[in-house]
């Protein structure tokens, strides 16, 4: 049993079989052998045979996303497929062994010659480059591990099929596998099964990144930035993540297993109160239809942060006003009695959509993204959405939903937003379709916003603090960069007084303020967030129960005491002295 | 035998409908090519590659050339067109089965 150090992401613990996850595996070849040497024969039947399991893995993987994510996600696979079984490329792969060309050579060549040639063409085509490189490299993995053994077959699968594996099907994991990465994209994990997942350790990250946060949502146990000693971990070693203590203990012993295994806290179902009778909305962030049992499961009072973008990623082009009808009302109906805040499209920044051909920018976290999206180049879009959404607040649970708007900086991006709203509305009631207006709303995420509080307030229902960006702008840290990792907690002084800021414009008047960042779902810091006022804290399902917990506990007179402590700090140590918190990795 | 269409499909010859048009092509025994209305013969590449189709890079609302020559030429012809002509996929997927791994998993399946 040796146990390494990370940083726990998802506060739950699993245990199973180890297997890495190299997209970026070297496949390096050996030397051209002498051509006089090669046996045609054997060759052209080795690239058979690697062409029927690199098949086989595409059918898996394509069965596996179309069940779990969508028809549309899986589609990639027959392109691959597609590829795969070309003619042109099979008869030229074919001269080229008959020329005594060893069949992984023929195969490299003859893809890389068609990923150049697609990748000197715009747009769309570089995609399919990746595609081609895709497929290149399943089959050279297939070739090459009928000649050497592969150190990433599980016990019983034969190193061919385990080679034919490539990234993209990381839907198709078998059951018990703790998946072990240099790094996961949102598109990695967003691709996970959450039942045969039972851990993630990966060696970067950081706790707000955002295959962290998408783990969270699915409750998968994980551990990020355990460092280059997890590279020393075999495939086929028995691992325990323990996403609570943020470690990573290899071949644990029985007690281990078991104390790791107990499952966390019971869901509380109720509402709850501050000991003192104040009552605080512990609601569940969602990104998926399949994110909704467990909130609702965990105790969660509604869906405090519905991320439409997830319906959006991933796809080949945006989802119709129907579909997103559909997924609304989904989410109403797993929360019948409870609100559902869906925040409208929020892409840029880091979350890329092909099909919707952003701008390349330099710097995209300060550019086009979020609601500067949806009021100008994506206007069309957002009035679908809007659409979508109007439709679903007059459906049977559609009472309780609301909308909020993604990176406010401009009381005018509000007004603008809001007469779209108003003009859908009209629209539908020109057509007789039935509609009404939900609550209102912004996403305080941006210094300008916290500042403009009050005036944001005036114009809408409520406000909600998005943390992570909130941190990232006010520190000017990006959040996705490890080197300035310590500058992004949301502790420093800086990002509290801009939290207080928000909380402060909202008081007295009838609109009520909550928080849906990371932030939120960590039962340490619930005194504090409860003194700076929040209504409502919205967080990843599998921490509902134990700030449920907290908040009883809470003296509301008490938590307003130690906020104002916290807010007088002039360093991050002073407010983790106040807060009584050891360091912690942000 | 020969038809010119206009391409319909939202996202041009590219992922899922150039994977159905190539999966089509190859159902048949004729031999079909495609290519740009306005390139002539020597734009014609052949229909049942999921690689020359793709690297026609064609996008919505161009004009496309489709010959088939061979026994069903004619059959082939019309269910090419057809996919080009229908601007909304079907939700349908693929066949499940198609462990045989022949032309026959290609059909469509409601």
């Amino acid at each position: 049993m040796r146990t390494l150090d990370g940083v726990g992401s998802t506060p739950r613990s699993g245990v199973g079989t180890a297997r890495w996850y190299r997209p970026d595996a070297d496949l390096t070849l050996p030397d051209r052998p002498d051509p006089a040497s090669v046996d045609p024969d054997a060759e052209l039947e080795r690239y058979e045979a690697a062409r029927d399991a690199v098949r086989e893995a595409l059918r898996d993987a394509r069965d596996r996303t179309a069940e779990r994510v969508g028809e549309d996600e899986a589609a990639v696979f027959d392109a691959h497929e597609g590829f795969l079984d070309d003619p042109t490329v099979i008869d030229d792969v074919g001269a080229a062994i008959r020329d005594g060309t060893p069949a992984a050579h023929a195969v490299a060549d003859r893809f890389d010659e068609a990923v150049a040639q697609f990748e000197g063409m715009e747009g769309r085509m570089a995609e399919r480059a990746d595609d081609l490189r895709d497929v290149r490299d399943r089959l050279l993995r297939a070739l090459l591990a009928g000649t050497g053994e592969s150190s990433d077959a599980a016990p019983g699968e034969s190193p061919r099929s385990a080679a034919a594996r490539s990234p993209t099907d990381l839907a198709a994991l078998p059951e018990g596998t703790v998946l072990l990465a240099e790094r996961l994209t949102p598109g990695d994990t967003a691709a996970l099964d959450p039942d045969a997942i039972a851990g993630i350790a990966t060696v970067e990250g950081g706790r707000t990144s955002h295959a962290a946060i998408i783990a969270r949502s699915l409750a998968i146990p994980a551990v990020v930035g355990v460092g280059a000693a997890l590279d020393a971990i075999a495939a086929g070693e028995t691992v325990l993540v323990d996403g609570e203590a943020g470690t990573v203990v290899v071949d644990p012993d029985e007690e281990r297993r078991a104390a790791a295994l107990e499952s966390g806290p019971d869901a509380i179902r109720e509402r709850v109160e501050t000991a003192d009778g104040r009552p605080v909305e512990v609601a569940a962030n969602v990104g998926g239809e399949a994110e909704l049992p467990p909130a609702a499961e965990r105790g969660a009072d509604g869906i405090g942060l519905f991320r439409s973008e997830f319906l959006f990623v991933e796809r080949e082009a945006a989802p119709t006003e129907d579909e997103q009808f559909e997924a609304i009302t989904a989410a109403l109906s797993a929360f019948p009695d409870d609100r559902v805040v869906v925040r409208t499209l929020d892409v840029g920044g880091d979350k890329p959509v092909p099909y919707l051909d952003l701008p390349d920018e330099p710097n995209p976290f300060l550019g086009r993204r979020g609601i500067r999206l949806s009021l100008d180049e994506h206007a069309d879009l957002f009035e679908t959405q809007v659409r979508a959404l109007l439709r679903a607040a007059a459906t049977d649970h559609g009472d309780e939903l609301a909308v909020m708007f993604p990176l406010i900086t401009r009381v005018e991006e509000v007004e603008r937003a809001v007469a779209t709203v108003e003009s859908v509305a009209a629209d539908l009631a020109a057509e007789g379709v039935g509609h009404a207006v939900p609550a209102l709303g912004a996403m305080v995420e941006t210094p300008a916003a916290a500042f403009l509080a009050d005036a944001l307030a005036d114009r809408l229902d409520f406000l909600s603090v998005g943390t992570n960006d909130l941190a990232q702008y006010v520190m000017a840290a990006d959040r996705g960069n490890d080197a300035v990792a310590d500058y992004h907690d949301p502790l420093h002084p800086a990002v509290l007084r801009a939290l207080d800021r928000t909380t402060a414009a909202v008081e007295g008047t009838d609109a009520w303020v909550g928080m849906c960042g990371e932030m939120a779902g960590d039962p340490a810091l619930t005194d504090l967030l409860v003194g700076l006022g929040f209504d409502e804290l919205s967080m990843s399902a599998v921490t509902v129960p134990d700030v449920k917990r907290r908040v009883r506990e809470v003296d509301a007179d008490a938590a307003r005491s130690l906020a104002s402590d916290a807010l007088a700090c002039e360093t991050r140590g002073e407010v983790l002295d106040v807060l009584g918190l050891d360091e912690r990795a942000a | 035998m020969e038809r010119t269409v206009t391409v319909e499909p939202e996202a041009g010859l590219h992922a899922r409908p150039a994977s159905k048009l190539v999966q089509a092509a190859n159902r048949f025994d004729a031999d079909v090519s495609i290519g740009r209305a306005d390139d002539g013969d020597d734009g014609l590449v052949r229909a049942d590659s999921m690689l020359s189709v793709s690297g026609l890079n064609v996008e919505h609302g161009e004009s496309v050339r489709v010959v088939a020559e061979g026994p069903d030429a004619e059959a082939a012809l019309d269910a090419v067109c057809d996919l080009l002509a229908s601007p909304v996929e079907e939700p349908a997927a693929d066949a499940d089965g198609g462990d045989d791994g022949n032309a026959e998993d290609a059909e469509d399946a409601p």
